[in-house]
């Protein structure tokens, strides 16, 4: 399977945007003990798109998005995002990304209203801007009605809501979401993509990393493949699509996984035989 | 399980038939158990050696005591608290016997009857029913005396084992609702707490026992309980053996009817947990609380990250079943350390020091009672001067309850030993042991964070002990060695002669606390915002 590599996108399908990228990876290595997680991966994400990280389980796109967000240092290589090195300027860079993450816990014990009084007031926003921001967040994410819950007890879509009401209240530049959309009901998702698609129009940028290709399809205008960690293709939808029918096909052929059946060991299955 | 699978076409298995597929299922969960590791094996096999040999040896010493005149006091309070004991226990450990989890079966086609009767009987395979098998049979060979009394145990051993299981069988049944959700999980992390105060006053209690003359104290409270099931089948062993023949038949009658009542009472909350949907999206009941305490504490505390770092940080210590735990336990016993040792006549006013030792030692591993929600505080710091107070502020609210605490047991200690002389030395020594805790507490918090799983009794990872360990010892030994220049002083005030100038070690102390705590916090603040995500990645193991 060759890498496939689409150089200069940023510049093509941004147009007229000279604003420097959202996020610049090069270089970037992790490593857990034998197992290469992340193996050198370039990357140049424009400013103001909808971006989807596709990849199979395991491919690497949760460690990118850590060690693109602060959250785990890397080994090797650099990240900027909107031109601040994350590692060297943290403070211009933190306060310019929001962040949901996977597999990383809340902070359970508080009501949804408390956390994001927490959030808020700790990114240093004033009390009451902080009240007022989270009450619309709230309204808009449908959470109005459990606000007064604890986090614990809130199902996983309103996890998911709650998490990025948190991650928007501070209006970041850049939004990273690690596969928002895992395991939260059609109504929830709905919700979800109603707030990022307002929040793209006005210019900001979305980065979020799935493995439903459908998902990536309908929302993204930039598409990101990674596999084994490493990217594969990069660049606008069309792309990264090609000439296959379906984004869906395009990434089985990228990740080496197209063309394998089931054959003949399951002959036994099926209706009728009892 | 396949048995059952395979023994279902139409008809639902009769109680013959499940009994052995249920005591199989029973001993293959205890045997997949012990083979998923060599360390839980050897730890299963030692604490069964363990509870063995002191059955054994409770089995000997009732025996032992046959023929004493308090025998048939012992034997029935013993049996009276094993049946607390199983009361009790599955509420504290909901997780630990799947066969008592009846939501497990509800795909099955089974009748409740026979499945009751397929359940106690499985019931019966384990360590726990083997040992209070011993201490029943102990009871009853204790205080069985002639044929009569030897007839009467041959029905009274078996009928309490079972009505011991039963109990704990009805309970866990009434309770699953509660057990598999979110507040009954919280429960059972705090049930480590009142087993660990529960003891200090068990021993108190016991010392007092022995210093006001003995069993003959329990003889009253024996005369209720005999006539109390389970402990009733063993109080008729006793009654047949003294002849009253017309006692013992109502005595174990009274535990036979509350066997039924029991089987009736499980099989009717069985039923109706297989027929209505599985609780573990029951609702909290404190949805619709208002934030009126958040409002009044928020309008006390500054504004700005301090103000907002102490509420969250108090709002755990409320509301996290951990963090609760460690607080309360630490409350309670340095409470009852300095007060029951005043009490026992061999006290100081120093005692009161372990209150605040205790309570300091929450400042260690501040970051890793947050959990893997730490990222949100990561998220927010970006320079030294963000992880300086946020430090400051975890130690603040530290501050808000320890130094008023530490206030009152000192003086109630000092109050109970009349010993008011003592209290400026002894504040002054606390203030600054406090300041070396916290002082110590945060650069450990900084430089060597471990995981607190949640979802265990246990509080540190796995493969985390050691560094555990480190943080705490070493950071007690460095905040005693830290503390050394106050009780250096204290002692050579005290040798000198110079008791009229005692007092100075109270303003000395505050300061000396005081300077220690800044210090601390700024030699842990640039280490903390440098070490972010190692720090992520070791809180998050759990």
């Amino acid at each position: 399977m060759p890498d496939q590599a689409f150089e200069g996108t940023a510049d093509t399908a941004g147009g007229a945007r000279t604003a420097p990228p959202a996020v610049r990876v090069q270089g970037l290595w992790k490593r857990f003990g034998e197992q290469i997680a992340v193996a050198g991966i370039d990357l140049e994400l424009p400013a103001g798109k909808f971006i989807g990280l596709v990849g199979p389980n395991g491919a690497g796109k949760t460690t990118t998005l850590s060690m693109v967000t602060g959250l785990l240092r890397p080994d090797q290589g650099t990240v900027e995002v909107a031109g601040h090195d994350v590692w060297q300027d943290p403070v211009a860079v933190k306060s310019r990304i929001g962040v949901l993450p996977e597999g990383l816990r809340l902070f359970e014990r508080l009501s949804g209203r408390e956390l994001l009084g927490y959030s808020g007031r700790l990114r240093g926003l004033p009390g009451a801007e902080v009240d007022k921001r989270a009450s619309q967040l709230l309204d808009v994410l449908d959470l109005a009605g459990s606000q007064h819950k604890l986090v614990v007890d809130y199902s996983t879509g309103m996890r998911k809501k709650i998490g990025l009401a948190a991650a928007l209240l501070h209006n970041p530049e850049v939004l990273f979401l690690d596969e928002p959309f895992e395991g939260v009901d059609p109504v929830s998702a709905q919700t979800i993509r109603g707030v990022l698609e307002r929040y793209t129009a006005s210019g900001a940028t979305v980065v979020f990393s799935s493995h439903v290709m459908e998902l990536v399809e309908s929302l993204c205008d930039w598409v990101a493949v990674m596999a084994a960690g490493r990217i594969r293709a990069q660049g606008t939808l069309a792309e990264v699509r090609g000439d296959a029918p379906s984004l869906q096909n395009a990434f089985l052929e990228l990740v080496g996984a197209g063309g394998r059946s089931t054959g003949d060991s399951l002959d036994w299955l099926g209706g009728g035989t009892r | 399980m396949t048995s059952t699978s395979r023994s279902v076409p139409a008809a639902s298995p009769s109680a013959s038939a499940l009994t052995p597929v249920f005591v199989r299922l029973k001993l293959s969960l205890l045997r997949n158990g012990l083979r998923q590791s060599g360390g839980r094996r050897a730890a299963y096999i030692t604490s069964a050696v363990l509870v063995l040999l002191f059955a054994a040896l409770q089995l000997i010493g009732l025996i032992a005591l046959r023929g004493n005149a308090h025998a048939g006091t012992v034997a029935v309070l013993v049996v009276a608290l094993m049946a607390i004991g199983w009361t009790v226990m599955p509420l504290f450990f909901p997780s630990g016997d799947e066969t008592l989890d009846p939501t497990r079966l509800v795909m099955l086609p089974l009748r409740p009857r026979p499945l009751v009767g397929a359940l106690l009987v499985a019931s019966l395979v384990g360590i726990g029913p083997l040992f209070t098998l011993c201490l029943v049979l102990g009871a009853a060979i204790t205080s069985a005396h002639g044929t009569g009394a030897a007839l009467v145990a041959v029905v009274a051993v078996p009928l309490a084992l079972l009505v011991c299981l039963a109990l704990a069988r009805a309970v866990a049944a009434a309770n699953t609702r509660l057990l598999t959700s979110r507040k009954g999980r919280d429960l059972a992390v705090l049930s480590g707490l009142v087993i660990a105060v529960g003891m200090q006053f068990v021993n108190f209690g016991a010392q007092r026992l022995g210093d006001s003359g003995g069993l003959s104290a329990l003889d009253p409270v024996a005369r209720v309980v005999r006539w109390l099931p389970p402990a009733s089948a063993i109080g008729a062993v006793d009654s047949a053996g003294e002849g009253a023949y017309g006692r013992a038949i109502a005595q174990l009658l009274l535990s036979i009817g509350a066997l039924g009542l029991l089987l009736y009472a499980w099989q009717r909350s069985l039923v109706k947990l297989m027929t209505t949907p599985d609780g573990s999206t029951l609702a909290a009941s404190d949805a619709s609380r208002k934030e009126s305490t958040g409002k009044g504490l928020t309008a006390l505390l500054p504004e700005g990250r301090t103000g907002t770092v102490m509420l969250r940080t108090l709002r755990y210590a409320w509301r996290d079943p951990k963090t609760k735990a460690a607080w309360v336990t630490s409350l309670a016993v340095g409470l009852i350390v300095p007060v029951f040792n005043a009490l026992q006549g061999n006290g100081t006013v120093y005692f009161a020091c372990f209150a605040t030792g205790m309570l300091g030692v929450q400042m260690y591993n501040q970051f890793g009672q947050d959990t893997s929600a730490f990222w949100m505080v990561l998220q927010t710091i970006s320079s030294t001067r963000d992880a300086y107070l946020e430090l400051r502020a975890r130690a603040l609210a530290l501050l808000l309850v320890t130094l008023p605490y530490t206030l009152l047991v000192a003086a109630v200690t000092a109050g109970m030993l009349g010993d008011w002389a003592k209290l400026p030395e002894v504040i002054g020594l606390a203030l600054s042991l406090l300041g070396a805790m916290l002082a110590t507490g945060s650069v450990a918090s900084a430089t060597l964070a471990y995981s607190i799983p949640q979802d265990s009794r246990k509080n540190v990872a796995p493969g985390q002990g050691g560094i555990a360990a480190l943080s705490i010892f070493g950071g007690m030994l460095s905040g005693a060695v830290l503390c050394a220049p106050m009780i250096a002083l204290a002692i050579w005030l005290h040798v000198s002669g110079s008791h009229a100038s005692l007092w100075l070690l109270l303003p000395l102390g505050a300061v000396y606390g005081a300077l220690l705590c800044w210090a601390g916090l700024k030699v842990a603040a640039p280490r903390t915002a440098a070490r972010l995500p190692e720090i992520l990645s070791a809180v998050s193991s759990g």
